[in-house]
């Protein structure tokens, strides 16, 4: 399927389908519409006289209350319209569609269901940025918490709260922080298509996930989440009204990114620009790609294992409860086999922006696209078979621990080509040490030291030691935000000129990067120490022996929280009063750099044709 | 910086002779080795100095596999950070593009290379990490049938110990040197993860459900056990201390809590 047409997209009248039901909905009526549904819920699922007594009656009314807050809030921004329409056999007018898709509409657009692939990918760095802020902010928290021994700043009830709203927040926000702002702005004007192969599904996916947001926010004013973000039963099934919150979200994010996941991928299968055969599609596109086509298969099981909480809690199914023949190793494994994949449905898009910057800023093809191909394609392959190495310990079947442990050793192989690629790309060239540029050296250290650690994770008797200590923590915040975030932030400092037509402050970013990052290895630094020491993680309190460990990482979270707020301040001022950027200020070779900011409402004015991949660079090329 | 000629320099030899004359090649090896040093030292003499004191067969068999792994992945972590701190020192400064380097697409040699040696490391450390594995199983089953048995009762935010062959209960574990152990563990509520830290070894405490660790203590000295799965409120609390003893003060201990020796 090809929608690529040689018509100009100017001059075209703004569309103003005045007495259209779509001209007056909004993020706002959403909000109205969600809100009665979500009390409506709550009281219809009240206990009565017949049910009352019941320990979880209150849980099936909060569920049911944001579950429907959700399906209001799509009802009132006007989601399903078009599905509806199209029911009774009228589809929206052109006049409607384009109004959707927010042409000529400003500001407002962006609190609209918008179509437009651009309004989108702003929407989700919006989001992800406030998440990231919050996340960050109850980081602090915790190692505020944890600078000296005995817990004397933050009870034990909130302390184990924070850690569980951290980590989901972080996990939401790292899971679209690069398939969201770029994978939806960026990548359908790098492979020279028009707009998404499903626009409205792509609205869908935002809002979807919007309505996650004050459902998870609810937690705190519901007693928090008590069990970590991995939500072990039955500590789950036992955890408060708090809990209803992460099940909810959950429920509602698996949605998200399943519209999401379907979306990219039909895209890049159906909509690359004539001659963009698959060994010139750049290769953020290609990371991205896996990124969310892994995500598609992984994240049915979590929500399966979020249903099967939700029925243990609500209606005593004891899928998990061992007194009536349920077990918590289903839950672990359901959650597992999400949540391994999961990792590289993180990573692979960081470093696949590495990938893309790499070349531009030395000047230099990228370094053997076929092995980048093979990295990405051998970890997304494995990941799938590597869950229950989490589960070592857990006493399920000690037998299957040799397979896993192989299996999961086996990924060094094709993490070692994604590192021979980027290495490949700089060798003999001259690296221009732009911000983009320096995530990238970063990155090959964060990944590195996350790289080892995890082969000692890995290996079954060093887990038995650092199963479930500060050492873990320490690891994977080395691949998730050493590696991945370092990576997304370094796609926006590359991007940001694209998507806002203007230069990120750059004397401010180079502040923020040598904050985070020496603050980053400062106080992760800090965690191996403790965890190799013996603390175990998501403890609100620690003995005496871990005192220095914990006041350095603490020190150096502070430094990466400066270096945060440094890099905050630095986008907001940017994108409103930076320096205008030139169209191509990289002088890149990719087509997202070859149309002008604002970018059209239809990206192209004249449909591109590819000749060769976009990594021509170099002497002979 | 260096020159390129060497490409059209016919013999292999003399190709290997003209690369290692290239300087961006002499720093980057420099580089790598200045890194290697610094990988082996961090694993010979730093992760020893953090982890606890090693008092059981299964604290020794870890400490030499991250020893171990650290040293063997020196080299290749040496490597990687030696090319990258070249590229570094060869950085272009400015606010123009630098000029275009060699326009090298692949070199199927290098790939491969990188990929084999890669896959070996990669061999190395499934096959060290399956011996260890094995000779601890078989240690076990040698050991088991004088092992001392201790059944371990996690559950909100306690541990106890009961040694059903010997008629004690105890909140403390209190164990005998170098006779192997076996810990049977569960739980009464929700998940626990049963680690005596200097021992080595961990295994999740499951209601209804046991779960069995096995080691033997091999020196003398206290021992910090603590829970490492979150179990809620008081998870950081739930730990207590234990003792390795000589027989004959486990002995004394056993009679006067009560208990018989077997």
């Amino acid at each position: 399927m090809t929608t690529l047409h040689n018509t100009s997209t100017h001059a075209r009248p703004i569309p103003n389908p005045k007495k259209s039901l779509i001209t007056k909905l909004n993020m706002g009526t959403g909000i109205i519409v969600g809100v009665i549904f979500a009390f409506a819920a709550y009281y219809a699922f009240q206990p009565n006289a017949d049910t009352a007594g019941f320990y979880n009656q209150q849980n099936k009314a909060l569920l049911a209350a944001m579950l429907f807050w959700s399906v209001g809030f799509l009802i009132g921004i006007g989601a399903f319209i078009g599905p509806f329409r199209w029911l009774i056999g009228k589809d929206l007018t052109a006049e409607e569609q384009l109004y959707l898709a927010g042409d000529g509409q400003g500001i407002k657009r962006y609190f609209k269901y918008c179509t437009d692939h651009k309004v989108v990918g702003i929407q989700y760095l919006v989001g992800v940025m406030a998440m990231l802020a919050v996340g960050g902010g109850m980081a602090m928290m915790i190692r505020t918490s944890l600078a000296v021994p005995g817990g004397h700043f933050i009870g034990a009830s909130v302390y184990n709260s924070l850690v569980g709203m951290h980590g989901i927040t972080m996990i939401v926000a790292m899971i679209i922080v690069a398939t969201g702002p770029f994978g939806n702005y960026i990548m359908p004007i790098m492979i020279g298509a028009r707009d998404m192969a499903f626009p409205r599904l792509n609205a869908l996916s935002w809002w979807v996930l919007f309505t996650a947001i004050p459902v998870l926010c609810s937690a705190w004013f519901l007693g928090g989440i008590p069990t970590g973000w991995t939500a072990y039963a039955p500590l789950s099934v036992q955890a408060g009204p708090g809990m209803n919150a992460f099940v909810a979200t959950i429920l509602i994010f698996a949605v998200s990114t399943a519209v999401a996941g379907m979306n990219i991928t039909s895209t890049v299968v159906a909509m690359r620009a004539k001659g963009m055969k698959w060994n010139r599609v750049p290769i953020f596109v290609v990371g991205a790609t896996m990124s969310v086509a892994l995500a598609i298969p992984a994240f049915p099981t979590f929500m399966l294992a979020m249903v099967q909480t939700a029925t243990d809690r609500v209606f005593n199914t004891g899928f998990y409860d061992a007194n009536v023949g349920g077990s918590g190793w289903l839950y672990a494994h359901l959650f597992w086999i999400m949540g391994h994949p999961e990792v590289y449905v993180i990573l692979l898009p960081g470093i696949a922006i590495l990938m893309e910057i790499a070349p531009v800023f030395v000047r230099k093809p990228l370094f053997s696209y076929n092995a980048a191909i093979m990295g990405f394609a051998g970890i997304a392959g494995l990941s799938v078979l590597v869950w229950a190495h989490h589960m070592y310990i857990s006493g399920w079947t000690p037998t299957l621990n040799g397979p896993f442990m192989v299996t999961t050793e086996m990924i060094s192989v094709p993490t070692g080509l994604l590192f021979l690629v980027m290495l490949g790309t700089i060798w003999r060239g001259k690296p221009w040490m732009k911000l983009p540029m320096l995530g990238l050296f970063a990155v090959i250290w964060n990944l590195l030291i996350g790289g080892i650690t995890g082969i000692y994770l890995s290996d079954v008797p060093a887990d038995n030691y650092l199963h479930g200590s500060m050492f873990v923590t320490a690891h994977f915040h080395y691949t998730l935000m050493g590696a991945a975030l370092t990576g997304a932030v370094a796609g926006l400092a590359y991007w940001f000129p694209k998507m806002t037509g203007r230069m990120l402050n750059e004397p401010a970013g180079y502040t923020a990067f040598w904050f985070t990052q020496i603050g980053f290895q400062v106080l992760f630094l800090g965690m191996f120490i403790a965890g190799a020491e013996g603390q175990p993680r998501r403890v609100v309190s620690f003995a005496a022996m871990y005192k220095y460990s914990n006041m350095i990482s603490t020190g150096g979270a502070y430094l990466v929280g400066i270096g945060f707020i440094i890099l905050l301040w630095a986008v907001i001022h940017s994108w409103r009063k930076g320096d205008i950027a030139p169209q191509n200020p990289w002088g890149a070779k990719t087509l997202e750099w070859t149309v002008p900011y604002p970018v059209p409402l239809e990206n192209f004015d004249e449909a591109p044709i590819i000749t060769s991949d976009p990594y021509g660079y170099g002497k002979g090329n | 910086m260096s020159n390129h000629d060497e490409e059209l320099t016919p013999t292999p030899g003399q190709r290997a002779i003209n690369l290692f004359r290239r300087t961006d090649v002499q720093r980057a090896l420099l580089f790598t080795i200045l890194w290697t040093a610094v990988f082996v030292i961090l694993g010979l003499y730093f992760y020893p100095k953090w982890m606890p004191e090693v008092m059981s067969r299964d604290m020794k068999a870890m400490e030499r596999i991250i020893v171990g792994f650290t040293v063997i992945s020196a080299p290749i972590a040496g490597l990687v950070m030696g090319i990258a701190t070249q590229a570094i020192t060869n950085r272009h400064k400015g606010d123009t593009p630098p000029p275009d380097g060699p326009a090298i697409r692949t070199n199927g040699p290098v790939v491969m290379v990188w990929t084999v040696v890669s896959g070996i490391f990669c061999l190395i450390a499934v096959v060290w990490g399956i011996a260890e594995l094995n000779s601890m199983a078989l240690e076990a089953t040698a050991g088991s049938k004088e092992a001392l048995h201790v059944q371990v009762i996690g559950s909100q935010w306690v541990w106890s110990f009961k040694y059903t062959d010997l008629g004690v209960e105890s909140d403390k574990l209190m164990l005998p040197i170098n006779r192997p152990v076996e810990f049977e563990v569960t739980s009464e509520d929700v998940n626990h993860s049963f680690w005596p830290l200097q021992l080595g070894v961990k295994v999740d405490a499951n209601r209804l459900q046991t779960t069995v660790a096995d080691t033997v203590p091999t020196k003398l000295g206290p021992i910090d056990v603590k829970c490492a799965e979150l179990c809620g409120l008081y998870h950081a609390y739930m730990e207590t201390s234990g003792k390795v003893m000589t027989t004959t003060d486990f002995n004394n201990w056993v009679t006067s809590n009560g208990g018989h020796v077997a």
